[in-house]
């Protein structure tokens, strides 16, 4: 019998009965081919390893993270729910000791899940790492945690909702978004005024193979995370690099994402993308646990894999040498913002967000309150071609007394003015989550 | 069940073997001698004679036979040298599951679909076999991953083998379920214990046909079922650890159970827990282990812990300990080490033998701990009821925790809450009360517990389950494990499919001889995937799973 040398855990929810629409990448029989390989390997009669069954994320758990519009129930279904669910679960096993490294194999995923929620984006409505994570920070105390998302996509949703926080690192290494939907994680995106260079992006061109990603892992997300510390590493494991992928263009392989599982060693990985079903996702899954739990995966291979083939192209391996010194340059020695407003007033940032699964526009003005003491009262003003104007405010975890006076008085006006369909409350002082 | 029909169960268990004749009327009598070990065969031979003496050999219409013979053979050790011929292609490196002294992996690959990835080495599987002739090897087993989804490969492996094997076990027909580390272990043991147990199959028939008995024969399974005996030669390793699924199926047989309970078969040694939903045993996921060996032998659920009426009861300082040791029997029953029982003795739950034995132990256990004796006593029979009790909490805990895979499973699933709980075995009657205060609910002692294995073995009805798998964009639909493989058309649908489980397994069973009504067949998963390539269908995967769950002919109850 196989020992593993860390005990592992593995939340499998395939969501058999769910789909985006009949013939929709994200549909009824994503995993299953997954799943068959992992029962025929044997893979849940490894000693040290075991599976769970995931939670059901409550309200709270969703209110926690997203302003939901006009309530969490609107903009999710059951299966968000135990998807989320399925990251709480993969979180709780870690932190409470039961093993050492768990994986989340859940859907939908979540990483184009912005703070404010209208509906289904990229494939998401509720952002499934963002909610672990901050269930993590209330419930254990945690305070800083790294994200390594190894999505295909830029996770342009993970990044809005970590934008402004010092103790979240978020790095994505993905296809440049000039090629790629969403079109965002540009190397000069780097979080908002209090926490620059805690947002990095390692944007790489079409085609780069396990070398250039790997290069990536080694020389630039490695180094960050040892200056950084966390105290957790989460992965954000799109499985949408592979070279079989039917939505991406680049050419990475099983062998590629188990070496990075090992390079990287996170306490926690959580599925996102990937629809290569039958040529990547069982392969690219098997490569991946057995990498987290400490196996042997050198025999893991896609039936036409050739290393040869997937070669990638040297003016690729020196445009990604060169990116290096930008990414460390970001994250080591980020430019101070310009034109800033004093300290206790607002700054503002107006977006316009696409949602292109529901077809939705929603437009967001954001204000965050310049402060010296802890990362600023945070305000969202949004209105959507399916809904109407909303208000969202957050007290950040660790707020100073001015920011939380500030926010009680933003919450009260905004009451009165009575020109806001809906206005949520996030209090990670308090841990209060609540709708006015 | 006819007027004046009998029907003969046999339990040749570890310990003791039991047999009983069963009537229309209930237990006509019963039959228990030490098993000799070294001579299984003549334990067999004796109990038949012994119990049919007296009685018209013709009305013997069923023999159904429990016995621990390939069980014994591989926990001993006792096993024939098997060539192991795999293939597994990507995956786990395939050397992490040798076995046996002759193994051997070769190129060729199959893929979740069941499309040939690379075929098969014919090369090397003749290279091996001529190398097995010189070691004068002569039975093999043949094992492909996903050879359940196609069996090409160790069909391949067999022909090649052709008469150079006396037998060989290929994995598809073992069962239709992924694993293909479990598919391995089973093949080979099935293969090791091949000869040993066919000689045997052959003594009991001339030994049953030299006493006149010519009724149907069959064989235990550890699901609680039974196989005909003619196909137990093929799988013999269907037949290992049936002992305590005969003895689950006898309390079936002898209480009316009907709702979620529990049954607790309480030894000296170790007390078994078996689960019932709404009156059906339930059934281990993924087949029972052996000697730290998971296997694809479907089995009860199951679990033993170390709580019996002889484990030993210890105290330091004020520290009391029962089991999870057994050291040898009670003292009230001339043994040298205080036990649960004589604590049970020591308050007058039981009366047990030489209760003053007991009642000494005790005394001399409370000066030397410091404690009270009937504080020592209690101390000691809460734990017992205590450690029960958290384990089938437990049991019940994962099986509410086990893992799903639909929206509708994880927000619908039913939950067990026992009901009822049977209690079988030495102790049982001396924890009746205890039970009942711990469960909070009603606590059974059947009559005639103590033949409990015997009557499951007579009355257990035949078991099989049967997994179809279809994919209409490769035109084919395969149950592996009853040898079913055709072409189908891209309409084929989850209907037909289900229609087809059915129909190909009555047919199975028919073909065995055993008559199975169409209510008992049982679809117990069904899904059907609409496969799509771009954007465009390309075809349906469909899989079935259908079985006749374990049961009981009559009830005595
Ligand atoms: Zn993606
Ligand atoms: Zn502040």
């Amino acid at each position: 019998m196989i020992k593993s040398q860390k005990r592992m855990g593995l939340i499998f929810f395939p969501a058999y009965d769910w789909a985006i629409s009949p013939t929709h990448p994200e549909r009824e029989e994503r995993l299953l081919y997954t799943q068959d390989q992992l029962r025929e390997e044997g893979i849940f009669d490894i000693d040290g390893l075991v599976e769970f069954k995931p939670d059901i994320a409550t309200e709270e758990d969703v209110m926690r993270t997203h302003f939901c519009f006009p309530d969490v129930a609107a903009v999710t279904t059951e299966s968000h729910m135990i998807s989320a669910g399925g990251a709480l679960k993969a979180a709780r096993i870690v932190l409470d000791g039961q093993v050492d490294r768990s994986f989340a194999l859940v859907r939908p995923p979540g990483h184009h899940a912005m703070k404010s929620v209208h509906g289904n984006r990229g494939f998401c409505n509720i952002n499934n790492e963002a909610i672990m994570i901050d269930y993590i920070r209330d419930r254990y105390g945690m305070k800083k945690i790294a994200i390594v998302d190894t999505d295909c996509h830029h996770g342009d949703g993970t990044q809005d909702i970590y934008w402004n926080d010092p103790d979240i690192l978020y790095i994505s290494i993905h296809q440049d978004g000039r090629t790629l939907y969403p079109g965002s994680g540009h190397v000069n995106e780097l979080g908002g005024p209090n926490a620059v260079g805690r947002t990095i992006n390692i944007p790489l061109p079409p085609e780069t193979s396990d070398e250039g990603i790997l290069f990536a892992i080694d020389e630039m997300v490695l180094p960050i995370l040892k200056d950084f510390k966390p105290e957790l590493i989460v992965n954000s494991a799109g499985q949408d690099n592979h070279y079989t992928d039917p939505i991406t263009n680049m050419n990475f392989s099983a062998q590629g994402y188990a070496a990075l599982n090992d390079k990287l060693n996170p306490h926690i990985a959580v599925l996102e993308g990937g629809y290569s079903i039958q040529g990547a996702l069982p392969y690219v899954n098997l490569g991946i646990i057995l990498a987290m739990a400490g196996v042997d995966y050198s025999c893991v291979k896609e039936p036409d894999y050739r290393p040869g083939a997937l070669r990638q192209d040297a003016r690729i391996t020196d445009y990604i040498k060169k990116l290096k010194d930008v990414v460390l340059g970001a994250y080591f020695e980020p430019p101070a913002y310009q034109g800033l407003p004093p300290y206790g007033e607002f700054m503002t940032r107006k977006k316009n967000i696409y949602y292109d699964t529901d077809g939705i526009r929603e437009t967001q003005m954001e204000s965050i309150l310049r402060c010296k003491e802890c990362s600023g009262l945070f305000s969202l003003e949004t209105f959507s071609t399916v809904y109407s104007l909303s208000l969202g405010v957050e007290i950040p975890i660790g707020a100073c007394p001015a920011c939380r006076k500030e926010g009680g008085k933003l919450i009260a006006s905004a009451k009165k003015s009575g020109k806001y369909s809906t206005i949520q409350v996030i209090d990670r002082v308090k841990k209060e989550y609540y709708r006015v | 069940m006819g007027k004046s029909d009998l029907y003969l169960g046999l339990d040749v268990g570890g310990t003791h073997t039991d047999a009983v004749l069963v009537g229309e009327k209930g237990i006509v009598s019963h039959y228990k001698a030490v098993t000799d070990h070294d001579n299984l065969l003549l334990s067999v031979r004796r109990a038949i004679e012994e119990i049919t003496s007296g009685v018209d050999h013709k009305k013997i219409k069923r023999v159904n036979l429990s016995t621990t013979l390939s069980t014994n053979a591989i926990v001993e050790n006792r096993l024939e040298n098997v060539c192991v011929i795999i293939s597994a292609g990507p995956g786990i490196d395939p050397d992490n599951f040798k076995i046996g002294k002759s193994f051997h992996a070769i190129e060729g690959s199959i893929d979740h679909r069941g499309a040939e990835i690379a075929g098969i080495d014919d090369d090397a599987v003749a290279k091996i076999a001529g190398d097995a002739a010189r070691k004068k090897i002569k039975t093999f087993a043949a094992v492909t991953k996903f050879s359940t989804r196609n069996p090409d490969h160790e069909d391949a492996v067999a022909e090649i083998l052709g008469t150079s094997a006396d037998f060989i076990t290929l994995g598809h027909k073992l069962s239709g379920q992924l694993g293909f580390p479990r598919r391995i272990v089973t093949a080979y043991f099935n293969s090791a214990v091949w000869r040993l147990y066919n000689s045997f199959a052959d003594a009991i028939e001339s030994g049953l046909g030299e006493m006149g008995i010519q009724g149907e024969v069959n064989i235990l399974k550890a699901d609680g079922g039974t196989m005909p005996f003619s196909l137990s030669r093929e799988v013999p390793v269907e037949s290992i650890l049936s002992g305590p699924a005969a003895s689950v199926m006898g309390i079936v047989a002898l209480c009316d159970i009907t709702r979620d309970s529990v049954v607790l078969d309480i030894g000296g040694t170790t007390t078994d827990i078996a689960i019932f939903a709404g009156g059906i045993p339930l059934i281990e996921k993924d087949g029972i282990s052996l000697q730290e060996y998971p296997t694809l032998v479907r089995a009860l659920k199951s679990r033993s812990i170390g709580v019996g009426g002889d484990s030993a009861v210890r105290a330091s300082g004020k520290e009391v300990t029962v089991g999870p040791d057994r050291k040898g029997p009670a003292l009230a029953a001339g043994g040298s080490q205080l036990a649960l029982i004589d604590a049970m003795n020591y308050r007058n739950i039981v009366s047990f033998m030489d209760t003053r034995a007991s009642a000494e132990g005790i005394s001399v256990l409370a000066k030397k701990s410091g404690l009270a004796p009937a504080k020592l006593a209690d101390t000691a029979i809460a734990l017992a009821v205590k450690r029960i009790k958290y384990e089938v909490d437990a049991m019940l805990d994962e099986i509410r925790n086990r893992p799903v895979y639909t929206i509708h499973e994880m927000l619908e699933g039913r939950e067990i809450r026992p009901e009822k709980v049977y209690v079988m075995g030495g102790p049982a009657e001396a924890f009746r009360g205890l039970l009942a205060d711990a469960f909070g609910v009603e606590v059974v002692v059947p009559q005639n517990y103590d033949v409990a294995n015997a009557v499951g073995a007579a009355l257990a009805k035949t078991t099989i389950d049967i997994e179809l798998f279809a994919d209409t964009g490769r035109g084919t639909m395969l149950i592996p494990n009853i040898g079913v493989k055709k072409s189908i058309q891209h309409g084929y649908a989850l209907a037909d499919a289900e229609r087809d489980a059915r129909a190909y397994l009555a047919e199975h069973l028919n073909g065995l001889g055993v008559t199975a009504r169409a209510d008992e067949t049982e679809i117990i998963e069904s899904s059907s995937f609409n496969m799509v390539e771009g954007f465009y269908s390309s075809g349906r995967d469909i899989r079935v799973k259908c079985q006749i769950k374990p049961g009981v002919m009559a009830r005595l109850a």
